[in-house]
């Protein structure tokens, strides 16, 4: 530990916001992914 | 295994150009490195090691990917399965022929290393040993995934993509052993790294020949 | 986790749902409620996002890694979507840490990226897995794939532990990074909720990521005896 890190609200509000985007991004292109799949095998089905 | 390990050498062998033109690869390939530094002689002579693995490195991703050339040829694996020899055997002399190809090619590597990076050192069978265990740590992994690729369309991308993140340990040991008995070793910290590196092989020689018999079932 | 959960088909996005709830009031927690950390100041906040982030992205690891085996085992396609699964979430989880652990890294030691051994041990795992996923989409025989990627798991994560020696041997001049231990109880509220928070998230998106791939491998496959994928609905 070299002193205290003085600010850095930065650098704390970019993980953050990186890590909320990227969780939000993966779960709507989950949600995606599996309606495009529903698609065409109720297509098959009928 | 014997058998498999003669079949192996034996076309090796046969292809000795395309071994003479992976040799002339890394060797390009260490010329190039040069470039990435810059004409400074004592840098050169630092990262000498780092060099000499990447090179190696990069040709055999090379030879790994031909070594299943001529199985895959005439469709020959399939018949190569249905001997009544152990799939283990198989594996294990072809990543033997692979190992002793590229402890080879290492040391092969090592003049040109030495000319134009001036990274002469006396202790050359400590350079030797290295080379053959670093080359055992990259043959076993290389060996399987070679196998699953060469079946696979893009396998050129497919094989280093798989083998490179895999090999970083062997890679971390062999280059930080050799460029100690390269630029000396006021630690005596090398037997630690050739260890590092022996577990490797150990583990990797061992574990690819478990799961060997998998990959070519059908 | 049973990931192919038919007969509670809303159980992962209940999951989502809490998850992201906890997710928002840990996180609030940590970032307004928790005290300043002495020496490290407001940035030490990252901690709360990036220890349960590393926790579970082991657990995710340890997931795939498990199913890799159990399919070489069983030869259930179940597991292979499991493992497919596992192996997308981990590498989603395994590139946040990589983009916390640099955020983390540049107000403390000046750098982005500092060869710390688990940073660089998360890295060589994600490189690999990325790796395996792609063999994946370049393989179109259902049995090879499942077999290639399953032996290809277990070699990257029996990779992990020796990488992370290795690391820490060739970088051994390093600080250890603060860890919870280290750390007071005050802070340990935010932790762990967010470690609860990130779990459900995980658990939810493995289940949903392998519903995803079984049915794509129920359509991919007509033949019989694969159509234990799962999913019949």
């Amino acid at each position: 530990m070299r002193g205290v890190v003085v600010g850095g609200w930065n650098y704390v509000i970019a993980a953050y916001s990186v890590t909320t985007a990227m969780l939000i991004v993966y779960a709507v292109s989950l949600f995606v992914r599996l309606t495009a799949d529903r698609g065409p095998r109720t297509e098959d089905k009928g | 295994m014997r058998a498999a390990l003669r079949k192996e050498l034996l076309l090796q062998w046969r292809t000795r150009a395309q071994i003479m033109s992976v040799f002339v690869f890394g060797a390009t390939s260490l010329l190039l490195f040069s470039f990435g530094v810059g004409p400074n002689s004592e840098v050169l002579r630092q990262f000498s090691a780092g060099f000499l693995w990447l090179g190696l490195l990069l040709s055999s991703t090379l030879t790994l990917a031909e070594s299943f050339h001529a199985e895959m040829e005439n469709r020959a694996l399939e018949g190569l399965l249905l001997l009544p020899a152990d799939p283990r055997a198989l594996y294990y002399g072809k990543a033997i022929a692979n190992w002793i190809q590229l402890s080879l090619l290492g040391t092969a590597l090592v003049p040109v290393m030495v000319i134009l990076y001036d990274a002469g050192t006396t202790r050359v069978l400590s350079l030797v040993g290295i080379i053959i265990l670093g080359a055992a740590g990259l043959s076993a992994p290389g060996t399987l995934y070679a196998g699953m690729t060469a079946q696979v369309r893009a396998k050129q991308t497919l094989l280093p993509l798989l083998l490179f993140p895999l090999i970083v340990p062997a890679l971390l040991a062999s280059v930080k052993a050799t460029s100690l008995v390269i630029l000396g070793d006021p630690m005596q910290t090398l037997r630690s790294w050739l260890l590092l590196l022996a577990s490797f092989d150990a583990i990797y020689w061992t574990l690819c020949g478990l799961l060997y018999p998998r990959v070519v079932e059908d | 986790m049973n990931a192919e959960n038919n007969r509670f088909p809303r159980t992962p996005y209940i999951l989502l749902g809490l998850g992201a709830a906890l997710f928002l009031f840990g996180s609030w927690w940590g970032l307004f409620l928790a005290p300043r950390e002495q020496y490290m100041g407001d940035v030490q906040r990252i901690m709360y996002v990036h220890v349960p982030t590393a926790w579970n992205w082991m657990l995710a690891v340890i997931f795939a890694f498990v199913s890799a085996v159990m399919f070489l085992f069983t030869s259930n396609y179940k597991w292979d979507s499991r493992l497919e699964a596992g192996l997308e979430v981990s590498s989603l989880l395994a590139f946040l840490l990589c983009c916390q652990g640099s955020i983390w890294a540049k107000p403390t030691w000046g750098v982005w990226w500092d060869w710390d051994p688990r940073l660089t041990s998360v890295a060589v795992l994600l490189f690999a897995f990325v790796g395996i996923i792609a063999l994946r989409n370049f393989v179109d025989d259902a049995a090879r794939r499942a077999i290639w990627s399953s032996v290809a798991t277990i070699i990257a994560a029996v990779d992990l532990p020796i990488v992370y020696f290795s690391v820490k041997w060739w970088n051994s001049l390093h600080q250890q990074p603060s860890s919870p231990k280290t750390v007071s109880s005050d802070f340990y509220i935010p932790l762990r909720v967010n470690a609860f928070a990130i779990l459900f998230l995980m658990t939810g998106f493995i289940m949903l990521r392998a519903r995803l791939a079984s049915r794509r491998l129920a359509n991919e496959v007509s033949t019989v005896p694969l159509m234990e994928a799962g999913e019949t609905a």
